[in-house]
């Protein structure tokens, strides 16, 4: 649904840029439910393996998912939606951030970002109850110690050294691939320019074989970003729109 | 005209309901120190089954609390049945369960003492002691809750060296200075009138390792006018202050609740609807400890009498049918429509894999004792009192279940929707009833559990005068 | 002055022992001379005494207020120092700090009034005292010093009014 309807914002922080610094459009038209952003994000950032039996629990630790919904199910008219890739959605006004007890869930201005600081988290988990969108997941046992799960000796090559391996009782969730946003930042700085549009981006963006994430600066009217959510403003949409936590993610629907 | 219809005359006459006053406990005063011996000897007078009880509720305990939750700690809280989305579970609602069960203490102990229920005056400790433990048992539920629970001082707002305080925008925080607020005052006010009756076990030990004991606890305590000024100005404002922090801490419980933007929780009736379900648990449970004490204490069938457990059934009464109007207010609102995710909870919660429990949090909150509590012979019976209590308290575990683990099945995103199933929180869940009654059980072996000097005041206030044809009681206001 | 003597007399109940004070009030002593120990508290005009004056309820109102100092601290001063943004709410909010404050007010009020308690009686204090343990079987005890050539008529005095015994009392551990 178009969103040229300006509604009051009813919030105290009305000095902050609402468009914010990073944001996502995500083309569900364009989306084959392939996968591969999945994978590329675990490989990413350390997303640990749960095993065959907790993941059937449903304990599988995935920061993006693509979720297969039905219109309907009867034979035979069954028709699927389509593919929806859900992370975290960045908001504005996270719902997360305000219950976490120990400031472990916070919101970083600079970036616009909800930040996961995994060293201050105590494991309430109210934050992950509190989430409309259910992005978040917690570390229900050590699944990176290689004590107890002798198969991560080997695998312990693939991890990335600029993310951190999380412990048991920690909650974890979509960064927007802080460290890519970081490590350009950094070089941008060093040289002594701003970041460039598509000078990087993030994991799940970069493994999609149909380009139908994008991801990149919300505050540069020129950004891809900018320009895709642009394109068709009939087809854009956010997720749980009526809660109003203002997400930095777009999602394009609906046919072209 | 002999044929007039008399319907009347054909009932049988109403029993005599005026029962004699002198049945009463304040109108059956015993000499001071004859109450003084029968309370010193039922607390040190232990028969063998006690001590047998007491030994394998330690065993529960240690097996529990002491290696099913070291388990925990240390392979984290996948041993738990929780998932994604379901991330609170049965620590929650044992946590809640407890709260709640910790509120009949101060209500007996506070609000009777306020509205100058006399009837009170024999169970105020007993209920007082219940706040106490079953507070210890919500603190360990909600450790056993906590993913780092050896990080949980980050949540205390003390100096430190880390440069960030805990977030005073979280339910979690007010919840921990609501609790700790509720347990310090109501284990203060459990001390306050404990002082006067450790005075007496004082004076009448001789010795053995309680003499010291009871020495050291009366601070020296005598009587004087001077003493009992500061004693009963301390114990009034703790009566009136207690009563709002109260209502103030469930509701704060409630608000973990309510704060949250999930399906179900997000209702603004929670407030009251949770501290009036608390007094609905806790009145059950006073009725069910009362009964033990009763059945299973020397000389406490003097002190309990008929017309205690008449009152906390009134109550229990009372408060059933103030929480089925809450609950009735709950339901009716997603039930009427309008908000898709709240309808699609309630119809999970009463048609699907879980229903049973749902119908039968109803029957036994609402149906068990409407159907039994308006009978005053029922009310003085103290073994049907407890049954019933027992069920309503089994109801009210179930409204916590079916609010926490049923209500987080359903949320805004159907692709998640998983069903919740305990695992070890079964055996914890053990462990802290274990623990509650064993503290119960050796408190009473230490601490009297009547407060004598109460008793005695009530019955010199009460007198028994003539007017016209009957003998009533009358009580004299001598504070 | 001359030296004086303590004496202890024990009633049975209230009646006997407030016609035994005002036996006294009316040979010569003093309110301050005399004081009454008892197993469950009797109001000061049934025993024709002057009301006790107690500082618990003006300690717990200055634990009170610093129960607002502390719950104002807590709910404004820490951001203050250390502003944190979560969700979009206001750094210094106002629902939140009604809840803390009162928490904190109440926590304030009852800790200093239990407090105030110890410190007005002068709790813990194991030091030797005049007691005996049949006060706490109900009977009342009426604590005095007269003169010490003088007992011999305050001691008939209480005996004609209903003292069960009167005696000179010592200190003793109790």
């Amino acid at each position: 649904m178009t969103t040229n309807i300006e509604l009051p914002v009813f919030t105290n922080n009305s000095e902050v840029e609402l468009q914010g610094k990073w944001g996502m459009v995500v083309d569900q038209d364009l989306c084959t439910g392939c996968q591969a952003c999945v994978a590329a994000c675990s490989m990413e950032n350390n997303v640990p393996f749960v095993g065959e039996e907790d993941a059937g629990y449903g304990r599988a630790m995935h920061w993006i998912r693509i979720e297969r919904l039905w219109d309907n199910t009867t034979f035979p008219g069954v028709k699927m939606t389509s593919y929806q890739p859900t992370m975290c959605q960045q908001c504005h006004n996270a719902p997360c951030e305000p219950v976490c007890p120990v400031y472990a869930s916070v919101h970083s201005q600079s970036e616009d970002l909800n930040l996961q600081v995994y060293n201050r988290c105590v494991g309430t988990r109210y934050c992950g109850n509190n989430c409309p969108y259910q992005v978040r997941a917690f570390n229900w046992r050590d699944y990176t110690d290689a004590r107890t799960r002798p198969y991560l000796t080997v695998l312990q090559n693939q991890l990335n050294p600029d993310v951190t391996v999380r412990r048991r009782s920690v909650m974890e969730k979509c960064t927007f691939c802080i460290q890519r946003i970081h490590g350009a930042e950094d070089k941008a700085k060093s040289e002594g320019r701003e970041i460039r549009d598509g000078e990087f981006t993030s994991a799940c963006a970069q493994a999609c074989p149909a380009n139908a994430i994008t991801f990149g600066r919300l505050d540069d009217p020129q950004s891809a970003v900018n320009k895709a959510a642009a394109a068709s403003p009939s087809r854009s949409r956010h997720l749980l729109d009526e809660l109003q936590t203002m997400p930095r993610v777009t999602y394009l629907t609906g046919g072209v | 005209m002999a044929s007039y219809a008399k319907p009347l005359a054909r009932r049988k006459p109403h029993a005599q309901e005026h029962e004699d006053p002198r049945e009463l406990l304040m109108h059956d005063p015993l000499p001071r120190g004859q109450m003084n011996a029968m309370v010193m000897e039922s607390m040190h007078e232990t028969t063998p089954i006690f001590w047998v009880v007491a030994a394998i509720l330690a065993v529960i305990v240690v097996y529990t609390l002491g290696y099913d939750w070291y388990v925990v700690i240390m392979q984290g809280q996948g041993v738990t049945g929780e998932l994604r989305p379901d991330y609170w579970g049965v620590f929650l609602v044992n946590t809640v369960f407890w709260i709640g069960i910790s509120h009949a203490g101060t209500f007996i102990s506070a609000i009777l003492r306020v509205l100058k229920i006399e009837s009170r005056r024999p169970f105020t400790r007993a209920a007082e002691l219940m706040t106490t433990f079953g507070l210890v048992q919500a603190g360990l539920s909600i450790f056993m809750h906590l993913g780092r629970v050896w990080l949980v001082y980050w949540m205390f707002p003390i100096p430190n060296e880390r440069t960030i305080w805990p977030d005073f925008h979280s339910p979690l925080m007010w919840d921990l200075m609501a609790i700790t607020t509720y347990l310090l005052c109501s284990t203060m006010y459990l001390f306050l009138p404990l002082i006067p009756d450790l005075a007496m076990s004082r004076d009448r030990t001789e010795s053995g390792w309680l003499k010291p004991f009871y020495k050291i606890l009366a601070l020296g305590f005598r009587g004087t006018e001077g003493e009992w000024k500061n004693l009963t100005t301390a114990m009034n404002i703790f009566a009136f202050a207690i009563i709002p922090v109260m209502f103030s801490v469930h509701t704060i419980v409630s608000w973990d609740f309510a704060m949250a933007t999930r399906p179900g929780w997000s209702s603004t009736v929670f407030g009251p609807y949770f501290v009036i379900g608390a007094l609905h648990s806790g009145m059950a449970a006073v009725a069910i400890v009362l009964f033990l004490l009763r059945s299973t204490m020397k000389h406490y069938k003097y002190f309990l009498r008929p017309e205690a457990f008449n009152t906390i059934g009134m109550l229990m009464l009372l408060v059933s049918m103030a929480w089925a109007y809450f609950y009735f207010n709950d339901y009716i609102v997603p039930w009427y429509g309008g908000n898709k995710w709240d309808k699609i909870l309630q119809e999970y919660t009463e048609k699907g894999p879980l229903g049973y429990l749902w119908f039968t949090m109803l029957f036994v909150n609402i149906v068990v004792p409407w159907a039994t509590l308006w009978n005053k012979k029922w009310r003085e019976t103290p073994w049907l009192l407890a049954i019933v209590g027992f069920l309503i308290n089994i109801g009210m575990y179930l409204e916590r279940y079916i609010i926490i683990p049923v209500g987080v099945t359903i949320n805004r995103m159907p692709f998640t929707w998983r069903q919740y199933y305990p695992r070890i929180e079964i055996p914890l869940t053990i462990g802290t009833f274990s623990l509650f009654l064993l503290l119960y059980m050796l408190a009473s072996r230490v601490i009297p559990l009547i407060p004598v000097w109460e008793v005695q005041e009530g019955q010199e206030a009460h007198m028994i005068r003539k007017m016209g044809k009957a003998e009533v009681s009358t009580l004299s206001d001598m504070e | 002055m001359s030296e004086t003597i303590t004496l202890l007399a024990m009633f049975k109940d209230f009646e006997p022992a407030s016609e035994g004070i005002e036996k006294l009030q009316e040979m010569g002593l003093t309110d301050d001379d005399m004081n009454v120990i008892s197993g469950i508290p009797i109001k000061n005009t049934i025993l024709g005494r002057p009301p006790a004056i107690t500082y618990v309820s003006r300690i717990g109102f200055m634990g009170a207020l610093m129960g607002v100092a502390l719950g104002i601290f807590l709910i404004y001063g820490i951001p203050y120092l250390y502003p944190l943004l979560v969700g979009g709410q206001a750094i210094f909010p106002v629902p939140q700090g009604l809840i803390i404050t009162f928490e904190m007010t109440m926590l304030g009020l009852m800790g200093f009034s239990f407090i105030g308690m110890f410190v007005d009686s002068g709790f813990p204090s194991y030091t030797p005292k005049e007691y005996t343990p049949e006060i706490s079987d109900g009977k009342v005890a009426l604590l005095f010093s007269c003169p010490t050539g003088e007992q011999e008529k305050f001691v008939d005095a209480l005996k004609n009014s209903g003292a069960e015994s009167v005696a000179p009392v010592e200190a003793r551990q109790l």
